[in-house]
Order: structure tokens, then sequence, then C-alpha cells
């Protein structure tokens, strides 16, 4: 029983003079629990794919099926209730209402979903608690460092304990300790039994994954497992002379 | 290893196993740890080479041991090394010549080799990975040591990006 | 030089980015500029109908009159570019429907003279063919009800009765209108006026002269005096004739100018809302600006000069189009220069200050921009958690909780929707008096609908005859009379009607009901001119006799100013009440005034005088154009602001809604959030507006009524089903305005990238 599953799945986006295809015919299949690192250059299709698996964006043509339900014939509307419960999303930029608190910002989700605003807040404080975010609460998205935005973030799109965590790049525009800090969460959250699908060329995001989806013009090229060799030292990698 | 040793002598007189001892604690996990026998052949070099000059010490009921002190001209091949700048990696790269040659001989496709690459390369990283959570965050020696290398597998799969665009 | 350069660039990529908005800015300012400039060439037209007219007729500026014909010569006087006539006049009487009006016959020539010649608005001028025409000047026309081909009866001096018939009937800037004006003007060919009245001594002669400058009409006319000596009868100006054309315009002038200033008001408001959010939206790019070398000065001037640009073009293009609805509807002659002038100059000056202060915040930008405002603690947890409680939509939790954010930007967009929606509401109230006065006459001192005059009769016979028919309520006999007051060097009229203890139902507003003999009822004007007091003992003199009374109670009095003193007719000595001079006739519910009044002459065999009684809102009505005029433009206004905050709002949330969306909010609710945003602010502001509205608007009536000698109490407040009306409308109109940016934006992609 997978989380994700696309048949032959394409984009073709055709605004301007001549159509562009994005994406050209992807299978991909998600399983619980797993952790799938999407990379490719940029233009590959890798946001256009992930942003169609969150319902952000329509397929031109294929199946979506999440958590073994067909759900590219959905309606905007209905993609958004499933949303909800289903899909968390963290984004490069404005991964927060720039007018709300951070505390705020966590609760709307739970909210959202129609839990009962004593849980939205006991599951903010908990979620808030964990990030070491908690007398943050009252603070501004503005005026967090780049990196606890982030974080914020996936707070908030893990607050309604979503079948799927769908991720653009989130440590795009951070520098290394804001990565690092991010990557913790998301080893953390995978080690949970999340299911997480990422877009990014960071590496070492990237590294944590348990699978990695190379795209390239809009198809895949490889799909593998990223295997773990355990060795001992950098001087595996690195030479010093 | 000959100039890390000097550099260690030059700090204090020590012998052999104190100066495996010191270049643990510096390094931490992020190095392998030295040889000790390998230690004594390379001070014995250095020895004949007229770098450092070994003082016999006595222990009660124990052998003689020998310390170490660095002499004036290993001082100067020490301060030539730190002076002059480091050459920085070059790239000797084995998996590029097979990237070009492969294809000729039909052997293998270019995008597999790739693949196959990157995905070393990650797997490389996420024990990069593994190793710095298991790196105490004080030890920055080490944290250094394993960002470095991650910076350096980075550039690598960008290079690997670049050569699938252009070469695939 | 450099910067003006780079800064012009900065202008013009800035303005092609904001293609729409700057279009509407431009579009907003213009139709407010255009409506305004409409509105007061308009009313001015209506309530100065002198100017036009006398542009129209190419009028004379002087005119006198002569027992002969002048034999000097006229037209060498310094200042006299062409003189008119000299034309004949004989006075005659023109019988129509049994009344009898005094006329001015005047000869005129086949073509007409190329100074103050009449300008024919129905029909055809006077033609050789037919010696029986005549061409009746247009409001002498109007009341004796002439109609082109009408027969128009006259008696000459000599008593002897001609027929002539209506050829055309024509506009002249000679003299005032009748009735105001008497005699009637009409002319007819030379010859026809000999036939008529072959006596040349009973005859006058006109002149009139055109002068180079109007304001030199005092020299030339002493000039004329001089020359002509005894021969002249009598000269008036294009003054006096322009003063009789005035409608009592103080009313309409203190509208205009109050909706003048609040419509500039707002249109400030409006534009200020409109480049303080561009300001807002460019907050970057002047940071960046300044970073690369502008100072604060320059900046606030670059803002100034892109924003009131804007502005300016507007006021340009809204004069362009505002002269071109009034040329179209009034012709080129007739457009006022000093109103429009003066809307031109105050628009321009007003878009400039209310782009300044925006220019001036905008210069003010730190070159890097600051960290954005905590938000206000709590805000959410509150709202939502009792919005949740009774299970409120999500949307319009968030929507409410928008709104509220910011509270400078909300209260603008409130206010700026609450003083149009304010001035609408006293608009309606004015429309509302205006219908009181139409339905409720007796609340305006017109309890009686129809005043008739013995004529030929007896007065005892017109009373038989007036109590006798079946419409006809109750009779009160009545007397005017002129009464001159210690202090006031001139009379004021005094008003005999009913008896003291059946009074005629006055509308008493303060004080009460005269209600014995010595006891009277004044206007506000009276009492202002008087200096007097409700319980005040006042002294007139009538004909001779004092008349010593104690005003008990004010009315409001819409003749004369309010310059009425109104009494019983016992009050007045027993020459000046008997017989009555005439008989006011208050008519039975739904009764048509005209319908009783054909039936009295017919019983009486015309011999009765039956005049209808005008109703002050008749005069008025070009208040009603105006009012939607200027409710055209408020909502004009209105819209703009409205329209500045939701492309405001939008701006805000473009990358909220990203996340908004990518939490689960369907389309719907996004749109539904947006539109609670600015929906509840356009609420807050039109319910406060209306409700400001409602509760200055009688005051502001009554104080108009105070000034203008009507006295106060006359003031009505728009009806509770208007004002919700009016209130629905604009709410409906303003949420569907609102909505059509939500749903593009709701439909919108999710920005993926950097702002």
């Amino acid at each position: 029983m997978s989380v994700i599953k696309t048949v032959n799945l394409v984009k073709i986006y055709s605004d301007g003079a001549v159509p562009v295809p994005a994406v050209r015919g992807v299978d991909l299949q998600v399983e619980p629990g797993e952790f799938v690192a999407i990379m490719g250059p940029s233009g590959s299709g890798k946001s256009t794919l992930v942003h169609m698996l969150g319902g952000l964006d329509t397929r031109t043509s294929g199946e979506i099926w999440l958590d073994e339900k067909r759900v590219d014939t959905l309606s905007e509307s209905a993609w958004a209730l499933l949303r909800r419960k289903k899909v968390g999303f963290v984004f490069q930029f404005f991964n927060l209402v720039a007018n709300m608190t951070v505390a705020d910002n966590v609760e709307l989700p739970a909210l959202l979903a129609g839990a009962s605003p004593r849980d939205a807040r006991e599951r903010r404080q908990s979620l808030l608690g964990a990030l070491n975010l908690t007398e943050r609460a009252d603070a501004a998205p503005g005026q967090l460092s780049g990196g606890e935005q982030q974080r914020v973030a996936l707070a908030r799109a893990l607050a309604n304990q979503p079948s799927v965590l769908l991720a653009d790049e989130p440590t795009g525009n951070l520098d290394s300790r804001n990565t690092r800090d991010v990557l913790r969460l998301l080893s953390d959250v995978h080690k949970d039994g999340q299911t997480i699908v990422m877009v990014t060329h960071d590496a070492r995001v990237a590294a944590l994954a348990d699978r990695l989806v190379s795209l390239f013009d809009g198809a895949i090229v490889d799909d593998g497992r990223i295997a773990r060799r355990r060795t001992g030292t950098a001087g595996e990698v690195i030479d010093l002379r | 290893m000959r100039l890390h040793l000097l550099a260690l002598l030059a700090k204090e007189p020590a012998h052999g196993y104190e100066l495996k001892q010191a270049l643990e604690q510096t390094f931490g996990s992020a190095y392998p740890s030295p040889n000790i026998g390998q230690i004594y052949v390379t001070l014995g070099r250095l020895e004949k080479d007229g770098l450092v000059r070994a003082v016999d010490v006595e222990q009660s009921n124990r052998p003689n041991k020998k310390v170490y002190y660095l002499t004036a001209k290993g001082r100067d091949v020490l301060t030539t090394w730190v002076d002059e700048p480091t050459e920085g990696p070059r790239v000797r790269d084995e998996f590029f010549m097979k990237l070009v040659l492969a294809p000729l001989t039909g052997i293998a496709d270019r995008m597999a080799l790739i693949n196959r690459q990157r995905r070393h390369y990650l797997s490389l990283m996420s024990d990069l990975n593994d190793l710095l959570s298991r790196t105490a965050p004080a030890d920055s020696v080490a944290v250094l040591l394993i960002e470095g290398a991650m910076l350096h597998l980075q550039a690598d799969l960008d290079w690997l990006a670049r050569c699938q665009e252009d070469l695939a | 030089m450099s910067t003006a350069r780079a800064g012009s660039r900065w202008i013009r990529a800035d303005l092609r980015a904001r293609r729409g908005q700057a279009l509407l800015t431009v579009l907003a300012v213009a139709g407010i500029v255009a409506a305004l400039i409409t509105a007061v060439t308009l009313l001015e037209d209506g309530t100065n109908p002198w100017r036009s007219l006398f542009a129209q007729t190419d009028g004379a500026h002087v005119w006198f009159y002569t027992k002969d014909s002048p034999q000097v010569a006229l037209g060498g006087i310094d200042g006299v570019t062409q003189t008119a006539g000299p034309y004949r006049s004989a006075p005659v009487t023109v019988v129509q429907d049994g009344k009898k009006e005094p006329a001015a016959l005047r000869a005129m020539p086949t073509t007409p003279p190329r100074v103050a010649h009449p300008v024919v608005a129905e029909g055809r001028w006077l033609d050789p063919a037919q010696s029986d025409g005549v061409v009746v000047e247009r409001s002498f026309a109007r009341a004796l009800r002439l109609k082109l081909g009408d027969a128009f009866s006259i008696i000459a001096l000599s008593g002897e009765r001609h027929t002539l018939y209506v050829r055309g009937i024509a506009d002249s800037a000679e003299q005032g209108f009748y009735p105001e004006w008497t005699p009637g003007l009409a002319w007819v060919l030379p010859a026809t006026l000999d036939r008529i009245e072959p006596m040349l001594g009973r005859s006058e002669w006109v002149t009139g002269l055109r002068l180079a400058d109007p304001d030199a009409t005092q020299v030339v006319s002493q000039r004329v005096v001089v020359m002509l000596e005894d021969q002249l009868q009598r000269v008036y100006t294009w003054r006096e004739v322009r003063a009789a054309m005035e409608l009592d315009n103080r009313l309409l002038g203190t509208l205009l100018a109050l909706f003048g200033v609040v419509g500039l008001v707002a249109a400030a408001l409006a534009l200020a809302n409109a480049a303080g959010g561009r300001v807002l939206g460019q907050l970057r790019d002047l940071a960046t600006l300044k970073s690369m070398g502008f100072t604060r000065g320059q900046l606030a001037l670059l803002l100034l000069v892109e924003h009131g640009a804007l502005g300016l073009l507007g006021v340009g293009v809204g004069t362009l189009a505002g002269w071109a609805v009034t040329v179209a509807v009034l012709g080129t002659t007739s457009v006022a220069p000093v109103p429009v002038l003066a809307i031109v100059g105050g628009t321009a000056l007003t878009v400039l200050a209310a782009v300044g202060v925006p220019a001036w915040r905008g210069g003010r930008t730190p070159p890097i921009p600051g960290a954005p405002a905590a938000p206000p603690r709590g805000h959410l947890s509150r709202l939502a958690r009792l919005g949740l409680l009774v299970r409120l939509p999500p949307a319009l939790v968030l929507g409410t909780r928008d709104a509220f954010t910011r509270r400078l930007p909300a209260f603008l967009t409130a206010f700026g929707l609450a003083v149009p929606m304010m001035m609408i509401t006293i608009g309606l109230g004015v429309w509302a008096t205006l219908d009181n006065f139409l339905s409720h006459p007796e609340q305006v001192g017109q309890h009686a609908s129809l005043y008739v005059r013995p004529g030929k009769l007896e007065a005892a016979d017109a009373q038989r005859i007036a109590e006798s028919d079946r419409a006809v309520q109750s009779v009160y006999a009545g007397t005017d009379v002129n009464a001159l007051a210690p202090g006031a060097a001139r009379s004021v009229r005094v008003r005999a009607i009913g008896s003291s203890a059946d009074p005629y139902p006055f509308p008493v507003v303060e004080g009460r009901m005269y209600g014995q003999p010595g006891e009277a009822v004044a206007g506000q004007g009276l009492l202002n001119l008087l200096g007097a007091r409700i319980g005040d003992r006042i002294r007139l003199t009538v004909g001779g006799s004092p008349l010593i009374v104690r005003i008990v109670g004010r009315t409001v009095e819409p003749d004369l100013d309010g310059e009425v003193l109104s009494v019983g007719l016992d009050s007045l000595a027993a020459k000046d009440s008997v017989p009555p001079e005439f008989y006011a006739l208050a008519l039975r519910q739904g009764a048509d005034p005209g319908e009783v009044r054909d039936r009295l002459l017919a019983t009486s065999g015309e011999s009765l005088d039956v005049q209808r009684v005008v109703n002050p809102a008749d005069r008025l009505s070009v208040i009603r154009v105006v009012i939607v005029a200027l409710i055209a433009v408020l909502a004009l206004i209105g819209l703009a602001n409205l329209l500045t905050a939701s492309a405001l709002g939008l701006r805000d949330h473009a990358f909220d809604l990203a996340v908004l969306k990518a939490m689960g909010l369907t389309p719907r609710q996004v749109m539904a959030t947006l539109v609670t945003g600015t929906g509840l602010l356009v609420v807050l502001g039109i319910v406060a507006g209306t409700a400001a509205g409602a509760s200055v608007v009688t005051g502001l009536i009554d104080l108009q009524g105070y000034t203008s000698g009507v006295g106060a109490g006359i003031g009505r407040p728009p009806s509770v089903l208007t004002l919700i009306v009016a209130v629905l409308v604009a709410v409906g109109a303003a949420l569907a305005v609102a909505l059509i940016p939500a749903r593009r934006a709701a439909r919108a992609q999710v920005p993926v990238t950097s702002r």
C-alpha cells in the first residue's frame, strides 16, 4: 500500500505561444515511511512534480493516487479539503502568514481541519516545544531567522500529522548553520515514520533520504536507494596530506 | 605525516606514543587513527635527516624510552612548510576518465555512470551526516573537517550535474 | 540632471509595470473633476440663466426707454461698440384664460438685429407674409401657457381688441422673467404694431447699448442720462436683469459648496490612499534607489512627480471631459469660467497635497527595509477561539482578523468610504426635505393650495362661490399689507389671514399659534430683520395707523426670505381688512388644484382671479439634478477608495495566500477571506457614514433654513427605508467590486519565487 502513486503523469504549460512540457510521463510510487529526495538540474520539472502531488498545480494527463485514492480528478476545492488532513507543504519562501504570530501560524492548520481550539493549542505547544521555539510563540515570522522560520514552517506543515510531507527546496535560501537545524528536524521527523517527498539540490539534505529520484528534462532518469556504509572517518572522503 | 609530527614536536618534546595520542586528540574521529609503528618509522627517518634529535630517558622497571626534540634544521623545514601556500585539491578524478572513455568502448552508458556515481556520493554524504551527528558540536576541529568534506562532496555533485547536462 | 534622468527612467518603468493601476488613478481623478465641473456649470446655468442667455443673444449691456426715438448719436459714446434699436414698444393687455396680463409689444424687423436679438426656441421668427404673427418671450409664454399657433388676444390702450397668433417662442436677455419682471414681452413686425397702436404718443422707444467693458455701465448710463435729459423714461443695466433672473440660490450655493468641499476632501483621501498604497508597495524599490545614491529629498520629489503627474493628468482629462459635457448640453458660450477655474485649481492643489504626504513618507524610507513590526498579540487566538466555538467558517474568522491587523489603512479605508456615504445621506436628506415640501405643503406654510381674488366680483360672492365648491375644505379670508417697521428702512409684509379664534394653520415650529387679536407669528427672516424674539411686542405702521402685536411663535415661512408677519384678520384695522383682498382655499385630501381652479373659473364666469400656489420645491427642482450628479461623484470616489483598499489588501496577501492554499483553504474560502477582509471595513465605513449623515442632515438643512430666513424646522432625514436601501446598495456594490480581484487572487498560481 503506497502513500503516493503516479501513473504516466504529464504536465504541459501552454500559456505561451509554444507549449512547454515540464513533466513528461512520471511513474512514481512512495511507500509509507519513505523519505524520497528528488534532484535534478533547474528546469527539470521537480517543483512542478511536487506541486502536482499536492494539488497546487493541475496535471495535463496521467493519474495521481494518494492513500490509494485517485485524486487527480478532484476539483480545486476538494484538493484543498484533502490537503488539510493528508498533505503538509513547505516551500522555499513564504511559508508563514506574515501578519500572524508564530503560534497562530502553527495553530491555523489544525483549526482549519476542525480541531478544537484547545487541541490546536496543545498541539502547537508540543510542536514548538520540540523545536525549542516556545519562547518565540508570540513573535512575528519576520522577526525570526531564516532557519527558525523554516522550522516553524515544518511545524505548521506537520500540525495535522499529514500522510505525506511535501517540501520544495526547504533549505534553498538558508546558510549552513540554519540548514543544519532544519536537517536535524527533518531527520527526526523521518525517524518517527513520517513519509517525506522533497525537492532539493542540497546534497546534505538529499543524503538524509532513503531514496533518490533524479529528474532530467521532465522524466525520471534514475530511481534508487541511497546506500549507507557506516564508514568511520572523514578520511575516507578527503585525503589529509 | 612527517610535517604533522614536526609541528607537534615544535610545541614540546615528546615520545612516540604521546605523539599518537596528540594526533588523535586534535583530529578526533574525523581522521583515521595513525598506526604507532608508522609513527616510529617516520620519526626514524626524521632523525636520519637531522630534523629531530632522540634522547634516551631511563625508566625504572621499564625499557628506556626515546624522547624526540625538534632540531634547528627541523624548525626551518617546518617554517618553510607553514609559510608556503598550500595547493588546492587537484582534479585527478578517476570517475571523469570513466565518464569520458567508457562510452567510446560501448561498455557503459554515461547516464547510468552519472546516476550510479551520484548515489555513491550521496551515500558518502549520508555517512558524513551520520558522522556529524555522532560528533560532539564542541569538537570544532572534527566538525570543520566533516563540513569541509561535505562541501567538497557537494561540489563533486554539482560538477556531476554539469557533466550530465553537457555530456549525457 | 543625472538623477533627473535616472528618476524619469524609474518612473517610466514603474508606470509601465502598473499600467492598470495608474489608469485607474487617472480615471478616478478625472471622473471627480468632470463631475464637479458638470455639476457646477449646470447648476450655475440653472440658477443664473442670464449669462448664457446674454451670450446667446449677444445681449446689450444698457437698456433705456425714451418718449420719442432718440435723435442723438448714442453709438459715439466712449465704450459703446454696438447699439440695438431703437425699437418702438407699446403697452397692451393680454387676455388669456380670463386673466389679464400686462405686456409690451415690441416692433422688430424681419431680420433680427446683430445685437440683442431674441433667440427662437420654438417655432419661427416673424414673417411679413403673416402679419398677425407674434413671437412671445419664453417665460411670458410659459406663464400664459401659450403654445405655438395659440391665439394671442390683446387689448390696446384704446380698448380695441386684436387677436394675433403665436408663431414663435424666443429667449431674450433684455429683461427678467415674467412674472417677476413685468410687463411681459412679445415681438411683432413694425407694420403690425402700427396697426394695433397707431398713436405714436402711446408708445415708447427702447434702445440697447452693447459695451466693450461690461463694468463701464455706470459711466455709459450717466452719459445717456445727460444726453437725453427729459426725453429719457428709464434706464437699466445688465446687472438688474441678471439679479432679476437669478433664483434664490443661497440654499443651492451652500449645498454645492458643502458638497464640493467634502467631495474634494474625499477625492484627496482617495488619492492619498492610492499614492500611499503604491508607496507602501514600492518600499523595496525605494530602498534600492536610496542605496544607489538618491537623497531623501530627491526620492520624495520623484514620488511627488510620479503620483502628482497622474493626478494632474486626471485633472486635465476631467476638465476636458467636464467641458465637453457642458458644451454638449449648454453650448460653447455658456460655460462659466470662474467656477471651472476654481475647481481645476482646487483639485490640482488637493492632488499635490494629497500626494505630498505619502511622497514625504516614501522619502524617509531607510535604505535597508526594516523588519516588519510584530503583529498584535493573540488576535487570532482570541477571535478564532470565539469564532470556532460557535462554528464560524474559518474564512470569516481569517478575514475579520485581516481587516483589523493594519489599523491605519483599515481606518483610512473605512473613513474613505464613510465620508462619501455621509454626503450621500445628506443629499438624500435634502431630497427627502424637498419631497416633504411637495407632499406636505402645509408644513411649509402652504396649507392652502389656491388663492382666489374677487376680481370683478364682490368679495362676498367670491367667498360664496369658493365655499360652495365640493373640493374646498375651508376658506380663509385674508389681506396682505405692507407695514413700516421703526428702525428698518423698509417695509415688511403683514399677512392677515383667518381669524384669531380660527387661525390659518401655519406651521408653528417655536412658541405657539396666535389665539387672540394682537398676537402674531413671524418667519425667521422677520425676527432677524427686527432683532425680535418670540414674546416681544412690536410696533408697526400700516397705512398710517399703528399695528402693535406680540409675537407668540415662529412659523416656517418660504415667502419673501421669511420676512413676513402673520396675524389674524381681526388684528388689523377694519379699513385694511374689509373687504378681504383674497381667499385662501384649503382643498380636501386628493383634490386636484388645477381642476378646482378651472371649476371656480367656470362657475364665476371667468370673473374670479384664481392662482395656484407655487411650491418652493418646484423652484428648487434643479437641486435634484445636482444631488444625482453629486451622488455619482461620491460613488466614484468611494469606488476609487475601495479599489485601492482591495488592491492593497491583495498585495499584502499575495504570499499569505500561497500559505493558506497549501494549508488547505479552498479557492472559495480564499475569496471569502479577502472579501470579508475588505467587506467588514466597507460595512463599517458605510454604516458609520450613513449614521453620521443621518444625524447631521436635519441640523444642516435647518441651519440652511435659518440663514435663508425660512427658519429651522424644515429639515427631514431620509426615511429609514431609503437609508436601508442606500446602505444595502452601497455595500452590495462594494462587495461586488471587491469580489473581482479576490476571485482572480483565489485562482492565481502559488508564487514560488522570492519577492
